[in-house]
């Protein structure tokens, strides 16, 4: 702002100078009466200003108020509050918002609860092998020509993986080929593919609880689905095996035992 | 506003009625200020309705240290008249601020003027109103 624009600005700001103190003003018109009042040119002027201002409000109040009017003012409440129906309060804007608001956090809440409602102990890692095996080709695999149950003998021989053993529901399955790779975070995982519907076979360990230092352990089958992708997952002396294959839950529970958890 | 205390009452009541009628319908006046907003448009309507003042300049003399002795010699009546014979937006804005009800914001809110031309407004009327107090009432010598 030019030094004119901002005399121009002050000046009218001291021309608007409240009557008494009880008008609230700001800091702009705080500072233009203080310069005015202390201003050799502006300061008489300003003090005529203030008294000629007083004098018109005190006669403004002399103004009679007409005896109908000052009846209304007596009564307490002139305009009569209206209390507003549930129904209004519930249509307000913020309150609306408000519930939505909170609709979509219990919305994604519950998605969380209800996703965590079938964790088990490796189950993370079992969403990951998933991904892995709509990935896998059989050519990236060693090719073994053998029963499903005749690997874990070749897990511990070759790799020094223990506790390889393929559950008797799958063991009978032929297979394409196998190969050990170490996951993202350093477990050693061991991948078969068989030749029934390119059905996978993994078998991982089970991350060890850090408070207790024990490996946590589960019973039965448990079922994790990804990208249409489904594993029935089973623990055993801390070696989760998944049977993964693309389909549905109903496509893989045909291959397990009728009373699985 | 109006210079017609008939006038005046009546606009009153048109307002409080229309501030119920609001009220009724579950949609109160949001603020205090509706109510001068309201009345000050109702109080124009009722002005342009009768007869209009003459365009006329103004002398303006400089505002006088005898001033408020000059205005203690007046009577109420002949402020309200001399304010509502004063032309929009003047004389809005001197029936507003000489309520000294409102802060600065509030006045150029219901107004809609900005400080600048609130402030010549009111410089200009408290110099014509000066000269129209040494024409009425010539302050004592001495």
């Amino acid at each position: 702002m030019n030094p004119l624009s901002s005399a121009r600005q002050e000046r009218a700001l001291t021309e608007c100078a409240p009557i008494s103190g009880d008008n609230a003003f700001d800091r702009a018109m705080r500072h233009a009466i203080q310069r005015a009042q202390n201003s050799k040119e502006d300061s008489e002027r300003f003090a005529n200003q203030q008294a000629f201002d007083r004098a018109i409000v005190d006669l403004v109040r002399k103004i009679p108020v007409p005896s109908e009017v000052e009846a209304l003012f007596a009564s307490e409440h002139l305009v009569p509050a209206v209390k507003r129906s549930w129904k209004k309060t519930a249509q307000h804007p913020a309150i609306l918002s408000g519930l939505l608001a909170i609709i979509v956090i219990a919305g994604i809440a519950l998605f969380n609860f209800l996703e965590h409602l079938n964790d088990f102990p490796g189950s993370a890692t079992a969403h990951k092998l998933l991904i892995a095996a709509s990935t896998t080709r059989t050519s990236q695999l060693d090719a073994v020509q053998t029963d499903a149950g005749a690997l874990s003998d070749l897990f511990f021989m070759k790799y020094r993986l223990e506790h390889c053993d393929v559950p008797p529901e799958f063991a009978q399955f032929r297979t394409l080929g196998c190969r050990v790779f170490d996951d993202e975070d350093g477990h050693r995982v061991a991948q078969v593919m068989l030749i029934e519907k390119h059905m996978q076979l993994f078998f991982f360990p089970v991350d060890k609880d850090p408070k207790t230092g024990r490996t946590p352990e589960f019973s039965g089958w448990r079922y994790v689905s990804q990208e249409n992708w489904i594993g029935a997952v089973q623990e055993r002396d801390g070696i989760c095996f998944m049977a993964a294959m693309r389909g549905r839950e109903k496509d893989l529970a045909s291959y397990l035992p009728k009373k699985s958890e | 506003m109006t210079g017609d205390a008939g006038k005046a009452g009546e606009v009153f009541q048109k307002t409080v009625r229309e501030a119920e009628l609001r009220a009724a319908h579950g949609e109160p006046p949001a603020d205090r200020l509706w109510f001068f907003r309201s009345a000050r448009d109702r109080c124009l309507d009722a002005s342009e309705a009768g007869l209009q003042a003459e365009a006329v300049e103004f002398e303006e003399h400089e505002l006088s240290p005898a001033a408020p002795q000059q205005l203690s010699q007046l009577d109420c009546d002949q402020l309200a008249i001399w304010i509502s014979s004063a032309p929009e937006p003047q004389r809005s804005a001197l029936a507003l601020f000489y309520l000294d009800e409102f802060n600065l914001r509030e006045l150029m809110s219901i107004l809609g003027l900005k400080v600048t031309e609130l402030g010549a407004l009111l410089a200009s009327a408290r110099r014509q109103f000066q000269a129209w107090l040494n024409a009425t009432v010539p302050a004592e010598e001495g």
